[in-house]
């Protein structure tokens, strides 16, 4: 995405803010639709679009779990490990999904469908052990045997069009 | 929030007990201090700007207040009642501690920073004594090189925010931030690039924890093995206070001080002035005395070696030339002068490297700033120079007194790091004058301004000196402040001591016998190759200098010196404030300080010499010279003290050649500390050198036919050599801008010793030269 196609994106924003800093979390946002994550050289853009420095998009960018600075899969599932689904058992069904996907904890399998995350709260605690995938609807009470379920469903869907994390 | 102007009114208030007044708007943290109660604190640091309260280490109990404050950021207000160690206050700051040690690794005993680790003596004071963490800890791999000069150890950050608001708020480099977040926070740069840039010793400095450390000193030494001894940094004009540290007769370190000279330096130092000292033990180093008689040439004893040079000067039918160079001490200059009486007849001359100055006389009469006026100063105006790349701590005032409201402009010719942080009128060198004149409403306008000017660019034109002088003395509350080429340039003027032309042309007339070289070789600067033409005419050199220079082969005695860092003595800054050298170490056995060997020298002349010791000196000095008056140790204290100004005397008064000499493009002549002779020295300084070279724009280069990778012979009246070429666009057209750097080059040759303006013609090497 260049300079020019994100400010355009931006422009009906800036009026919107009274700090030009809270510009950047749309722009990361939105370039991460459109290309999945975010490279240095899109940090670098939205730095330049918003006039800030490399350094501090990036900070920002790491600061929130859904914003990627590594590349992932086409669909991300992220496992809450927050207090409510672990004592509910959220490890195992962590462990069990890693397993079915042949990945050593958190990790991106080797033909690019599937990115695990561990994730704090998702705020379902009452349908704990939860997930999400992408930025869909929390998914829970889980059982392992529905992750894995959901693993094979996930696999013949068509992969959405935006990433939209 | 002592730099954010104070009202005059006084809050009184009672903490622990006591009642305490102190000014509106001081933070509690200072209020206690001031009445020696200790609030433990980490991230407060308000040469960083206003509080920000990242680490929680200063709660205390304000009564009427709900929840505990954090004494940083919470302003005294009257009839406030606060306890600092009351059970719930002690509480909180032992369960901050416990919260902050959490993932500590208390790997005190392999830190650099352990037994000067304000982590370490908070905890002893106020933490809990024993961990309660059975967990295991984070663990990152360490340490990780920040850049090759800064070691950044992550499990050891209590994310103060000290570096990063250093990086953001001061050096404003925008580098360093914080990434992830919670107990996954550590301290990064983009894409983990380097942190670059000549500020960036600071944050070792800052850093309350063992998380930043130096890569030179790692594993050095241990605080109770070290000395540390305040002093002054010789790197540059700007004269900022430093701490040298010492161990086994060796400088380890230097850091910025802890008690900082608000006036000057405000505590910060550059990277050139922090890393220089592996200089001190460079392999160029002159080890001992040597003499050529009969005999051969020979390492000698000083004693010997002196006794030789006594029995050439007491010698009636030799005329001497003393040449003072960089950075040599006021008592040196003093000294020498009285070298120069002792031997009588008139026989000797003393001189100075350096700028003469012609013209620049009614600048200097301009009432003068000092650093810390710039805080206050509501227009800013830097005229010529690169203060960024010259005098760099200087740089961090002038962005401070933006931050503080200032308009800040720089015009001139050289592209400049600060180009971010003002208004800049680039202006075509040799054109000073009209840009003066673009700012003469601003300038006219204000009520507080501070010019900053610089002596090269000035000297180089009179009538930009002229015009620049008259239109500040005509703006109300206006003060000047001179950027200074040369660190001895100050003091030696103010000795009345010229600078060295009637020497070149006396040697060149025959009238000198014997030359006394004090920490220079005129063969590396200024005219360097007329000089060494001309020293073929001179029987005797006598070379006193702390490195082998081009001289040293020539010398008949050479006297090794001891550098600033291991000499005592004063140095006189660009803002005029005379400031104590205090030996830090004493690297060279062999050597002994340029002040020792004259007060030998005049004795053996046969005067019972009163001078001991440099205070001594010091005090007479300033009995005999207006510009000291009322001055000595005692009264330059730990601050330094302001000098008097004074008149241009003798050879450096007269006027200046108003045309550029030779054909060519013009000389915008550059002196990047970066590329000075310590910076070459210095291994520890290798990765951010600058080395000499051409910089054209392209548009030049192109008309020149010369390509950017390639070699340039440049050509001015003064002499010729091979630079590498740099093309940029940030550079003049018309222009070829000539970075010294790079000792072995001394590209310094080519520009003229009356400081004037120079042309040169560039153009494409030789094949032979290109390889040679
Ligand atoms: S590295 Fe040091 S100065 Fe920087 S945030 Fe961490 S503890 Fe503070
Ligand atoms: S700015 Fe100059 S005086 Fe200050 S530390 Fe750097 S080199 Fe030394
Ligand atoms: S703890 Fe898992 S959703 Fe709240
Ligand atoms: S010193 Fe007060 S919060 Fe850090």
């Amino acid at each position: 995405m260049t300079v020019h196609e994100l400010d355009e994106f931006l422009a009906p924003l800036r009026p919107q803010y009274a700090d030009p800093r809270s510009l950047i979390l749309p722009a990361l946002k939105h370039v991460q639709e459109e290309t999945g994550w975010l490279p240095p050289d899109a940090m670098a853009t939205v730095a330049e679009a918003t006039g800030f420095s490399q350094a501090y998009v990036e900070s920002i960018a790491t600061f929130y779990d859904r914003l990627y600075v590594e590349p992932v899969g086409r669909r991300v599932i992220n496992v809450c490990v927050t207090l409510s689904c672990m004592l509910r058992g959220s490890d195992e069904i962590f462990e069990h999904i890693a397993d079915y996907l042949g990945l050593d904890g958190e990790g991106t399998t080797d033909d690019g469908m599937f990115t695990l995350h561990k994730v704090q709260c998702i705020g379902a605690c009452d349908r704990a052990p939860c997930l999400q995938v992408d930025a869909g609807e929390q998914i829970g009470p889980l059982e392992p045997a529905d992750a894995t379920c959901l693993i094979d469903d996930l696999r013949d869907e068509p992969a959405p069009a935006r990433y939209c994390r | 929030m002592a730099d954010q102007g104070q009202s005059p009114d006084i809050v009184t208030l009672t903490i622990n007990g006591r009642q305490v007044t102190a000014p509106k708007g001081t933070m509690l943290v200072d209020a206690a201090k001031a009445v020696d109660i200790e609030i433990p604190i980490f991230c407060y640091e308000p040469r960083l700007g206003p509080p920000v309260g990242a680490c929680r280490m200063c709660l205390v109990e304000v009564e009427g207040m709900r929840g505990l404050q954090t004494a940083c950021s919470t302003p005294v207000a009257d009839d406030m009642v606060v306890q600092t160690e009351s059970e719930v206050a002690k509480d909180a700051q032992d369960g901050v501690l416990e919260l902050l040690l959490a993932n500590h690794p208390l790997d005190c005993p392999v830190c650099d920073k352990g037994g000067e680790c304000p982590l370490q003596d908070r905890t002893f004071r106020f933490g809990p004594g024993e961990t309660r963490t059975l967990e295991p800890k984070l663990h990152f791999p360490k340490p990780l090189d920040l850049s090759p000069l800064v070691a950044l150890d992550r499990e050891r950050c209590i994310a103060c925010y000290r570096c990063v608001r250093f990086s953001q708020d001061v050096a404003e480099d925008g580098q360093l931030t914080f990434q992830e977040r919670g107990d996954h926070t550590e301290i990064a740069t983009f894409s983990g690039d380097p942190y670059e840039g000549r500020f960036t010793g600071n944050t070792i400095d800052l850093c309350p924890v063992g998380a930043l450390t130096s890569n030179p000193y790692r594993f050095v030494s241990r605080p109770w093995d070290i000395k540390n001894t305040p002093s002054v940094c010789a790197g540059c004009s700007m004269g900022c206070n430093l701490e040298v540290t010492e161990r086994d007769n060796e400088v380890k370190r230097l850091t910025g001080r802890p008690d900082p000279n608000m006036a000057v330096e405000e505590g910060w130092i550059c990277d050139r002035g922090r890393w220089g000292y592996p200089a001190l033990r460079s392999a160029d180093r002159i080890p001992h005395a040597v003499l050529v008689d009969q005999v051969g040439r020979r390492g000698v004893l000083l004693e010997r070696a002196l006794a030789e040079v006594a029995g050439m000067l007491i010698n009636r039918d030799l005329r001497i030339g003393v040449l003072l160079g960089d950075p040599v001490t006021v008592e040196t200059g003093f000294l020498a002068q009285e070298l120069a009486e002792r031997v009588g007849d008139g026989r000797a001359m003393v001189r100075r490297t350096g700028i003469p100055g012609h013209g620049l006389g009614p600048l200097r009469a301009l009432p003068g700033a000092q650093m810390d006026e710039l805080d206050a100063a509501d227009v800013v105006l830097v005229v010529g120079g690169d203060p960024a790349s010259q005098q760099p701590v200087a740089e961090l005032r002038i962005r401070k007194a933006r931050r503080h409201g200032a308009r800040v402009s720089m015009v001139g010719p050289r592209p400049s790091a600060l180009d971010d942080a003002c208004e800049v009128l680039r202006t075509t060198p040799g054109h000073l004058v009209d840009a003066i004149d673009v700012m003469r409403d601003r300038l006219l306008g204000s009520s507080r301004a501070v010019v900053l000017w610089d002596e090269a660019d000035l000297a180089a034109e009179p009538a930009a000196a002229a015009a620049l002088a008259e239109l500040v003395a005509a703006t109300p509350g206006a003060r000047a402040l001179e950027m200074c080429a040369d660190v001895s340039g100050p003091g030696l003027r103010a000795l009345g001591i010229p600078a060295a032309g009637g020497l070149l042309q006396a040697i060149e007339a025959g009238h000198i016998d014997v030359l006394v070289t004090i920490a220079c070789d005129p063969t590396a600067g200024p005219e360097g190759t007329r000089w060494a033409t001309a020293l073929e005419g001179v029987g005797t050199i006598i070379e006193m200098g702390a490195y082998v220079s081009g001289l040293t082969d020539r010398a008949t005695v050479v006297l090794p010196l001891l550098t600033p860092l291991e000499e005592e003595g004063v140095l006189v800054s660009m803002a005029g404030r005379a400031q104590r050298l205090r030996p830090g170490a004493r690297e060279c056995e062999g050597a002994a300080a340029a002040w020792e060997l004259l007060v030998a020298l005049t004795h053996r002349l046969g005067r019972a010499v009163p001078d001991r010791t440099p205070s001594q000196a010091f005090s007479r000095l300033a009995q005999r010279h207006s510009a000291f008056a009322g001055l000595d140790y005692g009264a330059l204290g730990t601050e330094g003290a302001v000098i008097a100004p004074v008149e241009a005397t003798g050879a450096d008064a007269g006027t200046a050649p108003a045309q550029p000499a030779g054909d060519g493009l013009l000389v915008v002549p550059c002196r990047p500390v970066f590329g000075d002779a310590d910076a070459f020295r210095s291994d520890a300084l290798e990765p951010v050198r600058e080395p000499a070279r051409v910089c054209l724009a392209p548009a030049e280069a192109e008309r020149l036919g010369v390509r950017t990778d390639a070699r340039v012979h440049v050509r001015t009246p003064h002499g010729e050599m091979v630079l590498p070429l740099e093309v940029g666009s940030r550079y003049h057209e018309g222009a070829a801008y000539l970075v010294m750097g790079d000792p072995g080059t001394a590209a310094e040759r080519l520009l003229p010793m009356d400081g004037g303006a120079v042309r040169a013609v560039v153009g494409v090497a030789a094949r032979q030269e290109v390889s040679a």
